[in-house]
Order: C-alpha cells, then sequence, then structure tokens
C-alpha cells in the first residue's frame, strides 16, 4: 500500500510540475502574430503559382489584391497579450495542487484502496502452498497447467490428473486435450488410451465418435480385457446398427466384470433396454449435457483413482480426493474404508488427517449412481 | 498496487482534463498567457497519468490479474504475449481507454507543437481538447472503468474472442483510433476558430497537417481491417458494406474532402463555412462510429457487447459535442467571408465538385448504415441494406469523382483553361483507354464494366504521372533542368501525387479482383483434387496440431500449375479453441505476384468409402494485393505530405525570406 502512495504522490507532483512549468512558459512575451506570417506567404506563393502557369495573367493582380486585403485584415485584429499580474498565477497553483486532490477524492470513491495486484502466478504460488483438500477443481487444473509448463511437462501422469481436474470441472474437451498430450508421452499405457476415449465420448455427449473410436481401438491393442474400451466399442456397433454384434460385446464385458461390481447390474439393465428396443435407447436422459460430467465418467474416474492408490499409495492428496469422491458420490462404506486405509497410512501427518476428515464430511449429491452397497 | 496506481492515474487525467479545459479557456478568455499555458501544462499532465493508467491496465493483461473485470472477461493465461497485449483494447472498455489516450495525446500534441499557433486559437483549441476529454473520460471511468477489480477474481479468464486473436487485429484499433480521435484536433480547431470568429487561411493551414496526420493513420487502419477480413473471416471477400466498416469509411470520406476544401481555404480564402464544417462533420462522425460499434444497436463482427445503458451516454456525448460545435456553427456562420472568387472552371471548382461528390458519398453510406435502424424504429421490420445498395448509389457517384480527378490539380486557381489541361492530359487517357481495351480483348471471361474500371485505375495513376511531368517540365526540358525541378519540388506535392496513383491502384485491384476471381469449394478426402483458374489443388494430408490455446486440423494442399510444377504448399487450419468452444478459419495464403491463392479448409465430415473428408474452398483472387497496397501508398503519399517543411514549421522561415 506504500507503495501505492509514493507512485500516486509521485505522478501528482509530476503533473502539478507540468502544470505550473507550463505556466511559467506562458509568461514569456509572445513573437509576431503568426498568421500573419501565412498570409505573408500567401502573398509570395501566387507569384509562384503564377510561374507554374497556375494562375493567369489576367487573374494575378486580383488574386494579389486579395491576399493583400487579407494580410491587413489579420493584422488589424492581431494584438500582443497584455502583461500579467499575480491573479493568474495564483489561480494557476491552486489548481495544480487541486486537481491531485480531487483525484484522490474520486478515486476513493471509484477505484478500490488497498487492493492489491493478483498476478496469475503468484495465486497459483499461493494455492500450492495451501491446503490441498480445499482446493476446487479449477484451482487443482491452474496448479497442474503451470507444472506441466514447468519441468514435469514430459509427465504423463500430470496430464493424466490434469484431465480429472479438468473434467471435475467440467471441461471434457480440456480434459481430452490434456489425455492427448498423455498418451503422446506414454503411448503403451492403455488406460490413457480408454481415458482419452472416455473424455471424447463425454465432450461429445455420449455418442462414440470416431476419435473416441481410434482411441479404445489403441487401448485394446495394448490391453484386450479393457473392460470401458470394450464397452465403448460395442456401444459404437449398436449406434451403427450391428446391434446384435454390440449386445454380444455387452455380454463379454458384464462377465467379465467381478460379481460384485456395481457397474454389472447398470450394464445388465442397458442390455435388456437395447435387446428389447433393438437400438440404444435412453440415450438422451444418460448423454450429458456439454461440459457436464456424465456419471460414466465419474465413476470410472474414481475407480481409476482407487486402482492407482492401490498401486501407488503414497499419495496423500489422492487419498484425500478419493475420499472426497466417495463422500460425493454418497458410498459411505467405501468412503470410511478409504478413510480408515489413509489415516492409518498417514497417522504421524496431522494435516493430512485434518484433511482427509474434511473431505469424509463433504456432503453427498445425487448423481443418480449405482452404489457399492447395491442400493 | 499497479494496478490500483493506473485506476488513481485514470481518475487523475479526468481531474486534469477539467484543468486543462478551465485553464485554456479562461487563458482565452482573459488574454492570459499564464492561464493557457498552465492549460497546455494540464494536456501534458492528462495524457502523462492516462499512458500510466494504460501501461496499468497493460500489465494487469501480460500478468492475467483476473482481480480486474476487465481481464476476466477478456484474456486467459493461455493466450500468446500479444494478444494478451491486444486484449487490453480488444474490450469495449479496454478500447474506450485507448480512445481517450489517444484523445489526451493529441491534446499533448497541440500543446507541445502549436507553438506557431496563434495564443488565442492554440488556448482555444486546447480548451475544446480538453473539455472532449473531460466528456469521454468520465464516460471511462463512471461507466466503463477497465480498471474495476473483481471482490472474487475467476480462477480463469473468459478469454478473448479468437477472430480477434490475430495480428493484423491487434495493430488495427490502434491505427484506427489514431485516424479517427485524430479528428478530435481538427474539430477543436474547428470550434476555436468558431468561438475566435475568424476561419481563414491560417486556419487552413494550422487544421491541413493535422487532417492529413487522422486521415492517413485512418487509411492504415481501415486497409488493416480489410485486410484482417479477407484472410480471417475466411469468406474470401474484402469489404462487405459492415455497418461498422461504414462506421470508418464514413470519416474517411469527410477527411478527404476535408483535406481538399483546406487547400482552397488556405491558398485561396474561399470555401471557410464549408471547411469549417467538414472539420466538425468528420469528428462526428467518428464519434457516431464509436456510438453505433458500441452501443449496441447494431449486429456486426465488430459490435462490443450490447449494452443500451452505455450507448443513450455514448449518444448524449455525441449530442453535446457535436452540437456545441454546430451551435457555434450556427451562430458565426452568417458571418464569415465568402473569401476569394473563382470561375466555374477553375482548381477551385473541380475541389468544390470533389467535395459535392464526397459529401454525396458520404451521405449514401450514412443512408444505408442507418436505414435499417431507422425501419426498425417506424415499424419494427428489420431490414438489412447489403452490397447491391452501395453498389448502385455509391459506385456511380465515386466513379465520376475519380473521373475527374487528374484535371484538378492541373487547373489553374481563380479561371482554369480546359483546353490546356487536355492538351496535357491526354496522353494519360489514351493509354488508360489502350490499357482497358487490352484487358477487354485479353481476359477472359470478357467483362466491359470491369475493363472500363481499369481504364479510370490506370487514368488515376496516368494523371498523377502527367501532373508531375508537367511541374518537372519531364519530356520539354534538359534532363538536368528535371532533375533540379524535381529536387525542389515540395514533399506535399509529392505526396498528392503518391496518394492519387495509390487510388489508381487500388481501384485497378478492386476492379480485376471483383470481376474476375473464381472460387471452387469441394469437399476432397486426403488425395483428392480440384481445379481452378489454372492451378491443380491437391489435399495431400490433414493432421491435427496443438496451439498455445487451440487445437487445429490442418490441410496439406499442395498447389501446382496446370501442367506445371509446384507453386506452393498451402496449410489452411481449422482452430478450436476450447475456452469459448468457438472455431475459426485460418485462411492460407499464397501470393503469386499480385494475385493471391486463397485456401480455406472446413469441418470434417463422412466422405466417400468412410474416408473423412473435408470441404476445402479455394479462390484465385487475382491483383487483390493492389487493393491493400493501393491505399497504404495513398497513407504514404499523406506523411510524406505532412513531412512537407512548409506544413511543419516552414511557416515562419519562409516568411522570413519572403520579407527579405
Amino acid at each position: 500500500m506504500i507503495g501505492f502512495w509514493i507512485a500516486a504522490a509521485g505522478l501528482s507532483a509530476a503533473v502539478a510540475a507540468l502544470v505550473l512549468r507550463g505556466a511559467a512558459r506562458g509568461l514569456a512575451p509572445a513573437g509576431d502574430d503568426p498568421a500573419l506570417a501565412v498570409h505573408r506567404r500567401q502573398l509570395s506563393e501566387i507569384d509562384e503559382l503564377a510561374e507554374r502557369g497556375l494562375l493567369a495573367e489576367g487573374e494575378l493582380k486580383a488574386a494579389r489584391a486579395e491576399a493583400g486585403r487579407r494580410l491587413l485584415a489579420a493584422a488589424d485584429q492581431s494584438a500582443a497579450w497584455p502583461r500579467e499580474g499575480l491573479g493568474p498565477r495564483r489561480v494557476v497553483v491552486t489548481i495544480a495542487a487541486l486537481a491531485p486532490l480531487l483525484a484522490l477524492g474520486l478515486y476513493v470513491v471509484v477505484g478500490a484502496p488497498g487492493a492489491p495486484d493478483q498476478p496469475f502466478a503468484r495465486r497459483v504460488a499461493e494455492w500450492k502452498a495451501g491446503d490441498p483438500a480445499m482446493l476446487d477443481p479449477p484451482r487443482i487444473v491452474a496448479i497442474l497447467e503451470q507444472a506441466a509448463r514447468g519441468k514435469d511437462g514430459a509427465n504423463p501422469e500430470l496430464y493424466r490428473n490434469l484431465a480429472i481436474a479438468r473434467m471435475a470441472g467440467g471441461d471434457a474437451v480440456g480434459a481430452a486435450e490434456a489425455l492427448r498430450k498423455a498418451v503422446r508421452l506414454a503411448p503403451q499405457r492403455a488406460d490413457l488410451w480408454t481415458a482419452l476415449g472416455e473424455a471424447f465420448v463425454t465432450s461429445e455427449q455420449g455418442q462414440v465418435g470416431a476419435d473416441a473410436r481410434t482411441a479404445f481401438t489403441e487401448a485394446l491393442k495394448r490391453d484386450p480385457g479393457d473392460v470401458s474400451a470394450r464397452y465403448h466399442l460395442a456401444k459404437a456397433l449398436i449406434a451403427d446398427g450391428r446391434v446384435e454384434e454390440g449386445l454380444a460385446g455387452w455380454r463379454q464385458v458384464r462377465n467379465a466384470l467381478g460379481s460384485e461390481d456395481p457397474r454389472r447390474d447398470v450394464l445388465d439393465a442397458e442390455i435388456a433396454r437395447t435387446a428389447k428396443a433393438g437400438r440404444l435407447v435412453d440415450a438422451v436422459p444418460q448423454q450429458a449435457a456439454a461440459g457436464e460430467v456424465t456419471p460414466d465418467m465419474i465413476q470410472g474416474m474414481v475407480e481409476g483413482l482407487a486402482q492407482r492408490l492401490a498401486a501407488a499409495p503414497d499419495d496423500p492428496e489422492g487419498w484425500v480426493r478419493l475420499v472426497r469422491a466417495y463422500a460425493v458420490l454418497g458410498d459411505a462404506a467405501r468412503r470410511d474404508a478409504a478413510l480408515k486405509d489413509a489415516s492409518q497410512r498417514f497417522k504421524d501427518q496431522p494435516r493430512v488427517l485434518a484433511a482427509l476428515r474434511q473431505a469424509a464430511d463433504t456432503p453427498a449429491q445425487n448423481l443418480n449412481l449405482p452404489r457399492s452397497d447395491g442400493r | 498496487m499497479i494496478v490500483e496506481f493506473g485506476a488513481f492515474a485514470l481518475v487523475l487525467a479526468l481531474a486534469l482534463s477539467v484543468a486543462q479545459t478551465g485553464l485554456s479557456a479562461a487563458g482565452g478568455l482573459r488574454r492570459s498567457g499564464a492561464l493557457a499555458g498552465a492549460g497546455r501544462g494540464a494536456a501534458l499532465g492528462a495524457f502523462a497519468a492516462l499512458a500510466c493508467a494504460f501501461a496499468a491496465l497493460i500489465y494487469a493483461f501480460v500478468t492475467s490479474d483476473f482481480s480486474v473485470a476487465n481481464v476476466a472477461a477478456n484474456s486467459h493465461t493461455a493466450k500468446p504475449l500479444l494478444y494478451k497485449v491486444a486484449g487490453a483494447w480488444g474490450s469495449h472498455e479496454g478500447s474506450m481507454l485507448l480512445w481517450c489516450l489517444v484523445l489526451t495525446g493529441y491534446g499533448a500534441a497541440v500543446a507541445v507543437f502549436g507553438e506557431r499557433l496563434p495564443p488565442r486559437l492554440r488556448a482555444w483549441a486546447v480548451a475544446v481538447q480538453g473539455a472532449l476529454g473531460v466528456l469521454f473520460l468520465a464516460y471511462t471511468v463512471f461507466a466503463s472503468n477497465p480498471l474495476a477489480r473483481l471482490a472474487d477474481p475467476p480462477v480463469e479468464g473468459r478469454s478473448l474472442n479468437p477472430l480477434l486473436q490475430d495480428w493484423a487485429l491487434a495493430v488495427h484499433p490502434p491505427f484506427l483510433y489514431a485516424g479517427y480521435v485524430g479528428f478530435s484536433v481538427v474539430f477543436s480547431f474547428a470550434v476555436a476558430a468558431l468561438i475566435e470568429g475568424k476561419v481563414d487561411a491560417a486556419f487552413a493551414r494550422w487544421v491541413r497537417p493535422w487532417t492529413l496526420a487522422a486521415w492517413s493513420l485512418l487509411t492504415v487502419g481501415i486497409t488493416l481491417g480489410a485486410f484482417w477480413a479477407y484472410y480471417e473471416l475466411g469468406w474470401g471477400g474484402w469489404w462487405f458494406w459492415d455497418p461498422v466498416e461504414n462506421a470508418s469509411f464514413m470519416p474517411w470520406l469527410i477527411g478527404a474532402a476535408l483535406l481538399h476544401s483546406a487547400i482552397v481555404l488556405e491558398k485561396r480564402g474561399a470555401l471557410p463555412g464549408w471547411t469549417v464544417f467538414l472539420a466538425l462533420a468528420a469528428f462526428g462522425f467518428s464519434m457516431l462510429g464509436a456510438f453505433l460499434v458500441r452501443s449496441g444497436v447494431l449486429t456486426s463482427v465488430h459490435a462490443f457487447a450490447v449494452d443500451p445503458t452505455r450507448g443513450v451516454l455514448l449518444l448524449s456525448i455525441m449530442g453535446i459535442a457535436a452540437g456545441f460545435g454546430f451551435l457555434m456553427f450556427a451562430i458565426r456562420a452568417p458571418s464569415l467571408n465568402a473569401g476569394g472568387l473563382f470561375a466555374p472552371v477553375s482548381r477551385e471548382s473541380a475541389i468544390v465538385l470533389n467535395n459535392i461528390i464526397l459529401s454525396a458519398a458520404t451521405a449514401t453510406v450514412l443512408l444505408g448504415t442507418l436505414y435499417p435502424l431507422i425501419r426498425e424504429a417506424m415499424d419494427g421490420e428489420a431490414v438489412s441494406v447489403g452490397p447491391p445498395f452501395f453498389n448502385l448509389t455509391f459506385t456511380p457517384l465515386l466513379v465520376l469523382a475519380l473521373a475527374i480527378l487528374p484535371a484538378g490539380p492541373l487547373l489553374a486557381w481563380k479561371r482554369g483553361d480546359a483546353r490546356l489541361v487536355v492538351r496535357r492530359l491526354w496522353l494519360a487517357l489514351l493509354v488508360a483507354a489502350i490499357l482497358g481495351l487490352a484487358a477487354y480483348a485479353v481476359v477472359t471471361p470478357r467483362k466491359a464494366l470491369a475493363s472500363l474500371g481499369l481504364v479510370l485505375g490506370f487514368w488515376l495513376i496516368g494523371g498523377a504521372l502527367a501532373e508531375l511531368a508537367e511541374r518537372v517540365k519531364a519530356f520539354r526540358a534538359p534532363w538536368a533542368e528535371v532533375r533540379r525541378r524535381a529536387g525542389g519540388l515540395p514533399r506535399g506535392a509529392w505526396g498528392t501525387t503518391i496518394a492519387h496513383a495509390g487510388l489508381g491502384l487500388f481501384v485497378l485491384g478492386a476492379c480485376f479482383e471483383t470481376a474476375w476471381k473464381v472460387e471452387t469449394a469441394q469437399a476432397l478426402s486426403v488425395g483428392g483434387r480440384i481445379e481452378l483458374g489454372g492451378y491443380v489443388l491437391t489435399l495431400t494430408d490433414v493432421g491435427t496440431l496443438e496451439g498455445p490455446n487451440y487445437l487445429a486440423e490442418r490441410g496439406i494442399v499442395r498447389i501446382e500449375k496446370q501442367g506445371g510444377g509446384l507453386v506452393c504448399t498451402a496449410q489452411p487450419e481449422r482452430r478450436f479453441f476450447p475456452t469459448g468452444g468457438q472455431t475459426t478459419s485460418e485462411v492460407a495464403l499464397c501470393p503469386r505476384g499480385l494475385d493471391d491463392l486463397y485456401v480455406v479448409i472446413g469441418e470434417r465430415r463422412a466422405g466417400a468409402n468412410d474416408q473423412p473428408a473435408w470441404l476445402v474452398r479455394a479462390y484465385v483472387n487475382p491483383w487483390v494485393r493492389l487493393i491493400f497496397l493501393g491505399p497504404l501508398v495513398m497513407a504514404l503519399g499523406g506523411a510524406i505530405s505532412l513531412s512537407d517543411r512548409r506544413l511543419r514549421m516552414g511557416v515562419a522561415r519562409k516568411a522570413k525570406g519572403a520579407q527579405a
């Protein structure tokens, strides 16, 4: 704030000095009336015009007389400015002082005194330094994007996390863009290709378009058992009118799911509906509006996060997200299990424990998702 | 701190503009050098303060400070630096700040460079310029503050319209505003002269450099805008008589008329009323443009967000400023001296005719621009006035003006000799006619009207050269004499010749391109070919590409001459900006001399045999480069004229010489 006052005072002093300097220069006696010089020059130009043939001989005299008359008229009206007393100088000094004061008064009304600059880089640094559990998806996106511009730019996991965060923030197109980078960096990873396919599906309102099909096909090349890729490619077949082939694919997917897997029931219902109608049905309600996250997607993301933490559990931020995700989904059983697991693992880190507890307290939202307890 | 310092500086500029107006007016009224000088100091101070405010806004854009509402609404962290900077004037609020910066900049320029002006005229001009500053700055501070803060800044900004993320558009507004607002000085001089009651040759001399500067800058600004429309909007055209294009064209036309009438006033003391009227009208049209773009009354690619409240405020500012100017005109006009007499055939008459035509042309553009608004206000019917109206009304007027143009500079003042002019121009006319006939005979398909247009273009260039030849006595005097004469020619004369020839270049380009451009559109899969205007275009590949803030599909189009080798490889793009969810076309241009091969790639769609296909549109635009080159040459002519010593400072020097 002190910087503001110094700068404001400096600028005020500088402009006041300009006003005073202007007044001092204005006091210097003026020379000839410049208008007279213009009219004299007019007179001298007439001969030049005549020489170039642009003024006929006959007109020369009349033109000279006209210009002469104009010169005389201007000379008549020309008069030097009077010498000045102290009055105007006092007015000038007063105004030079008053203008910055008036500005200051106005600024207090229309400005935001004391509001600091908030350059983006500084805000991101503050978010990074703060409690990760308190961050919402857009802030996580900002942190990850900044990391991607830095030395972590070649880390596929970072882009995967960025995609999850963007998806959670409702930006399916951005998620696909991040995953595109991820698969470029780690083309061997089937899970990234699947996530990319899912992001395309979400961004195209549930349609399994050409880009999504390519991504799922790439995923299957690397992991022929990938459930999501098989599910979506089968769905694409149904959408293309190859209903029986597609349904057969779905049945295989269903059988591949574990008996405890909640997705099994959902898929059963979908198979039954589609078999009855002979085409994809109920597609519209299942499709999310542009930019929204579909239940499929969230479920997939949470499953992915859980699997990742099982493989690499030393990730407090990931556990906090997982607990919060279960809490949001209203899945109390898994929430508590994850909370217990994580609390055990990070029992020496009070900040993480607090964040975990806070995440567990997040109220559930009705997302119409199947629950792990089968209800 | 920097943003708030900028906000303070903005308010300080307003306070200083008030001081500038009051001090200068008091100085003019009381004939006080101290007060008038202090007013000039305040003008400099206002400009300095506003420069600080503008720098603070640019800083906020560059650092993506989304606590500034304007930055949050018009920028994004992923935007390239140039467009972050340009974002500062890409929005309504920021562009108003630029407008004010230019306005106070011109005020400061009058204060600094007006040393040789009569003190009262200068004081009144600075006062009027200050008053304009007060109006526009008050509007900016209270109704459209670009440095307003948000209590709860968003994480990310909403980004700038992707169509505006382009280099030509980044530099187009500063030029345009320098032109538009340059006419404010002309306006201020006109009001000052009316207050003084002295509209004479001296007034014309002082107003002419400012008019030249504003008009030249406006020419560059409009040309950049047309070039942007040509290659960014992807429809192959460069002018669509869009209301906002018209809004910039009207002050240009009036400015051109003023440039010429000011010469008559300066040389002959004639047309004082008309000249001062044009000086008022030029800035009036600038303000009309600002109102049309910002009020939401027009729908246009250029129009800023719809905001009726701001529209009403801007209309009020225009009403106050123009109203005061024309009120002064109404009061003083009857007492203005009619000036020198002239015969029907004379340089003065030619310029009067030029002025009448330019004014009539402006009136037709004004009518075409406002008619949809008037109709909608009267009977609620939405109509649009497009190119057919302007082709029928504007073009014939322009043709008439261009046809008589080369004769003007060769006519004598007061009483001209038409036969003499014909003797000096017959060769130019003959050459133009032969070239036009040749075009008619050679270029297919044959088009008589377009060929006549080419005659007109060659006539303008030939006429300009003929006038130059006349002045240096080319082919009539020994070479040494010609060189001596050319060296001694004032820059103003060179400027006139160059500007008139530039107009000829433009006419050639506009006629040729409009009449003989060819286009095609076809869905192509990779490997597909189209033939167009003697070229074969092959879509050899389509790949994806990641830009800094967009994803793109980029087509690789191989262009070959029919039966010949590779001409160039065009790479048109279709860009998708995830932030706003908008898609833009990035046109690929292959310049071929004066021609352009212009390729646009469209959306991917299903083609034959399940192969994806892309709609490829291609144009061969012959001589299109002249359309942009011509006006730039005109602006160059203006700049050269502006550098003429006589306009800058030579008045006193030459006058001393004359006295001696």
